[in-house]
């Protein structure tokens, strides 16, 4: 706990002036130094300051036509400081010294109120004063790219996809987000950092008029953080032909027969699974009881930290803050700690947890594994989910040669519908495109599809994975957790993966 | 906060700043909020924070082109950047035929009561007096408890270079709490929501939350199978809550829902519930913190959706309203299911072997034409066998319609607010109990 000197001192420092990429407006620093000391004045034993400027920009489509163009930026300052051993936070749009004093002895006032509710004050693990800037490597900035390539490359999309009969509907969508920071802290933290990311997909719907039936088939390009040069590389345009002609096949084709069977997930497919049964159940947070009263608890508790087998011995999970492209990879956390990788579950076994700096020391841990967030200037940080990936195996093996090996099986590929229960057990997960497996070999495709099993079985049922060829992200922009409820970015790489004998359920309208 | 002079002032000089161009059309939206929360967990307040938030929308239109851009900000630079930027993206924007044109003035219905006066001012010391006294239950009964304390003080006001003018301010609410016995074994929940923080009664809540948790400890595992149901009015609120986000006129004449007609048109006029459902939404229902319009200035009307059983509306919005030769009716607010006159007793008595369901969890579409959502039991479910609940049971997954809860239930309560919405408990059969959670 330095007080607010040790800010002044990071100001005057040549580290800072050097590392001046980013930072636009200098008055900046006066606003930090003005809430830091007047949280301090007013009895605070720990605050940080975040000015946080975000910027959306998104375009929607149907068919020929554009059905939406948006920007939206917000700006402000939140304070977060500890006084009497609990939280307080306040935080506005106007990004003033005079408002920055306001919002910090409101929330110092704030913390004063909880005091007496507090049965274990907040402790912070301690963290090095680390003073730096960081950003996403990227070429080219999505938000300069001219709007008119946006929509172009959207209409293409659907021009293409349209042109396959039986597709009546076509929506292309493209998102990007910029989130720009600085933080400082009363322990000596001063952090500027910019994060880009960008989100294109969309989606095709055949619909048979006659039957009165419809059935869609989304695009899986994941989003990441990149620049504009993701999107120009990808193969959105030139996959939408077969996007397409996959969601008239699966009008077409006969409903999945419920049973047990082997199983081949995309990572495409996989990466959701991951996130709900292996990223959510290992937050330290939830684990304790944190999230009781909204997203739930965990199977995973600290008395079974290096007790519990997960999976089978082929399975590594590991956070990571720091693999490139990931949508939760940044170089500092919203506690002012530098990103890093640790295993979570290794070879099957559950070893580790994320962890903020208030958390690490539940377990006996010294130092926080960085992975504190809060979404907005308006929100507090709190713990949120890294990237949270599996490692691919040893060998090169291709999700065609898991197909070869497999005699009686389906291939998912896609998200699809999915739920998972508030100790994270009993999943059921769908898909975007289903083919039946026989002696090695993708046959037809199939639709309704769902598998649904528990958490431990399920991984445990796992006997083959793809190698490092095969290995590829998959993510989702806006995962949510707390109350208020916040969004977070984050990505889930993995190989594909067979998993023997698991519960496939038809979802066809007839009844599951 | 900015009250109705100020708001009006704002978006007025917005208006006029984004329509100075030849031939531009534009429309903008104020909303703001200023609010508090405590949170909740393992018995002891883990965080607190007041947050004024703000959001100016700008709208511009030439002919069948526009574009939206939004800031946060209210000085000078900002409005002029967010209206040029609107204005750029906009001469950019490709035509598009859906377009309409800003809306005109509109005749909202009056509604009187939304602000209270308690709920806006409330402190962070009243917040964790309030949050004490449930922290103060669940230690008295040695369990586990968290929850969540909300309150803020919103507006929305919008204006067009047509001449739209709309405000409406309103005040909310909200107390949830989750209690779990200490061999993590029980799990109870409860929630209240309103305009008016007097309505929230947080030992009350506190209570059913602690007594569910101490009920449904140690549960037994019944087979997954159809069971007769008991759903609590939280429950009913989950799945009703996503029937009424599939009434689009657009999506059932397109063939792409529940409420198309297999072989073209829409399914107004057929009955498909019995009797006793009637769907309506209710715009000026304060408790529910609805609003006399929706987020694009269009009135809105008390409309009943499902009356006495037969579909009866759709949603249309402007351009479909206009191509369908319909009214628009903008997007509703204030959701209520009527419910009946049966006790939550009597609903139990009628069950001879069935299940009673406190809430659900994590819902999510199978199958958008049938509404087939798949979900979890949650914090209370329980056995009842002859008339009477005889103990905890394990959660279910289910797979499920609100279709078919609503078309086999066969007795309602009286509607209460859960869910952002006013629901009775009903009981309804052959209910899909497809699969056990382990999860407590």
């Amino acid at each position: 706990m330095g007080g607010s000197a040790g800010v002044l001192a990071v100001l005057a420092s040549p580290r800072i002036a050097a590392a001046r990429g980013l930072l636009t407006d200098p008055t900046l620093d006066d606003v930090i130094k003005r809430a830091l000391g007047a949280a301090t004045k007013a009895g605070a034993t720990y605050a940080d300051v975040r000015i946080v400027r975000r910027r959306n920009e998104g375009l929607g489509t149907r068919e020929d036509k554009i059905t939406s163009v948006y920007s939206s930026e917000s700006y402000g300052i939140g304070v977060r400081v500890i006084a009497g051993g609990a939280w307080g936070f306040a935080a506005a749009p106007a990004v003033t010294a005079a408002e920055a004093e306001r919002l910090a002895k409101r929330a110092v006032a704030t913390a004063k109120a909880n005091a007496s509710q507090m049965k274990r004050p907040v402790v912070l693990a301690p963290v090095p004063a680390n003073v730096d800037v960081w950003q996403t490597a990227r070429i080219k900035d999505p938000f300069k790219i001219p709007l008119e390539d946006k929509a172009e490359l959207l209409l293409a999309i659907n021009r293409e996809a349209s042109r396959v009969k039986g597709v009546k509907y076509v929506n292309a969508r493209y998102a990007a987000d910029a989130e720009w920071k600085l933080f400082a802290s009363t322990d000596g933290a001063y952090i500027e950092q910019e994060i880009v990311r960008v989100g294109p997909g969309y989606t095709v719907t055949a619909v048979d008029d006659k039957r009165g039936e419809f059935e869609t088939r989304d695009h899986d390009l994941a989003p990441m953080q990149a620049g504009w040069e993701y999107i120009e590389q990808s193969s959105l345009v030139a996959d939408a032909r077969m996007i397409a002609e996959q969601a008239v096949e699966k009008l077409k084709a006969p409903s999945v027969v419920a049973g047990k069977r082997d199983l081949i997930l995309d990572p495409s497919n996989l990466w959701l699974t991951i996130h709900e049964s292996i990223g959510h159940p290992t937050e330290l947070d939830r684990a304790m009881g944190y999230e009781a009263n909204f997203a739930g608890t965990s199977f995973a508790t600290p008395d079974k930290l290096g007790k519990l087998r997960i999976g089978t011995p082929i399975l590594t999970f590991y956070a990571d803050k720091t693999t490139p492209g990931g949508l939760a990879t940044c170089g500092y956390d919203d506690d002012g700690v530098a990103t890093q990788r640790w295993n979570l579950v290794e070879k099957g076994m559950f070893v580790g947890y994320q962890t903020t700096r208030e958390q690490a020391g539940w377990i006996g841990e010294k130092a926080s594994r960085g992975t504190c967030y809060a979404d907005s200037y308006a929100s507090f940080p709190f713990q949120r989910m890294p990237n949270v990936s599996l490692a691919p195996g040893p060998k090169e093996r291709s999700i065609d040669d898991l197909i070869a090996a497999t005699d009686d099986g389906i291939v998912i590929v896609g998200d699809g519908s999915w739920s998972i229960d508030h100790q994270r057990f009993n999943f059921q997960f769908g898909g975007q495109a289903f083919w039946e497996v026989k002696g090695g070999k993708k046959t037809r495709m199939l639709r309704d599809v769902a598998y649904q099993a528990n958490t431990l079985e399920f991984w445990s049922a796992c006997d083959q994975i793809g190698g490092p060829g095969s290995w590829k992200m998959g993510g989702a922009m806006n995962d949510g957790k707390g109350e208020p409820t916040q969004s977070n970015a984050v990505s889930h790489g993995c190989p594909p993966a067979r998993f023997k004998k698991i519960n496939i359920l038809s979802t066809n309208r007839r009844g599951a | 906060m900015q009250n109705e002079g100020q708001s009006r002032r704002i978006l007025d000089r917005v208006v006029k700043l984004a329509s100075a161009a030849k031939g531009a059309g534009a429309t903008a939206v104020l909303r703001g909020s200023d609010g508090g929360n405590t949170r909740f967990a393992v018995n002891e307040i883990t965080s607190s924070s007041d947050v004024e938030r703000l959001t100016l929308s700008v709208n511009v239109q030439f002919g069948t082109r526009s574009a939206t851009a939004t800031t946060n900000q209210l000085d000078d630079r900002s409005i002029t950047d967010v209206v040029a930027r609107a204005t750029r993206m906009a001469r950019l924007a490709p035509e598009n035929p859906e377009a309409m044109p800003p809306l005109g003035k509109q005749k909202y219905a009056a509604v009187k009561g939304a602000r209270d006066g308690a709920t806006i001012e409330l402190t962070p010391a009243e917040r964790a007096k309030a949050v004490a006294a449930v922290i103060g239950a669940g230690d008295g009964a040695k369990v586990q408890i968290a929850g969540f304390y909300e309150h803020a003080s919103e507006m929305q006001g919008l204006a067009s270079s047509e001449g739209l003018w709309a405000f409406h301010a309103w005040s909310s609410c909200g107390l949830s709490c989750t209690a779990r016995t200490p061999d993590g074994t029980g799990s109870g929940w409860s929630s209240a929501s309103s305009n008016r923080v007097g309505d929230l009664d947080a030992t009350a809540l506190a209570k059913t939350a602690v007594d569910k948790a101490v009920s449904s400890a140690k549960p037994r595992r019944l087979e997954p199978g159809r069971y007769t149901v008991v759903l609590e009015p939280a429950a009913v609120a989950d799945l009703t809550g996503e029937l009424a986000s599939q009434f689009g006129a657009r999506q059932a004449d397109e063939g792409r829902s529940f409420f198309a007609k297999p072989g073209g048109g829409t399914r107004i006029g057929e009955k498909l519930f019995p009797d006793t459902i009637t769907l309506r939404s209710e715009p000026t229902d304060t408790a529910l913190t609805a609003t006399p319009f929706d987020g694009q200035g269009l009135p809105l009307a008390p409309t009943r959706w499902i009356d006495k059983g037969k579909v009866t509306a759709l949603t249309y919005d402007r351009y479909w309203a206009r191509k369908q030769g319909k009214a628009p009716t903008g997007s509703p607010e204030g959701w209520i299911l009527d419910g009946g006159k049966a006790t939550r007793e009597d609903l139990i008595k009628g069950v001879k072997r069935g299940v009673l369901i406190t809430r659900f969890w994590y819902i999510r579409s199978l199958d958008p034409q049938s509404i087939l959502l798949t979900g979890l039991t949650r914090d209370g479910t329980f056995l009842i066998e002859n008339g009477a609940i005889v103990g905890p049971v394990m959660n279910f997954r289910f797979n499920e319609s609100p279709v078919q809860m609503l078309t086999r239930s066969d007795a309602l309560t009286p509607a209460v607010i859960a869910g952002g919405m006013r629901v009775p408990a009903l009981r309804t059969h052959e209910f899909n109990l497809a699969s056990i959670s382990e999860a407590v």
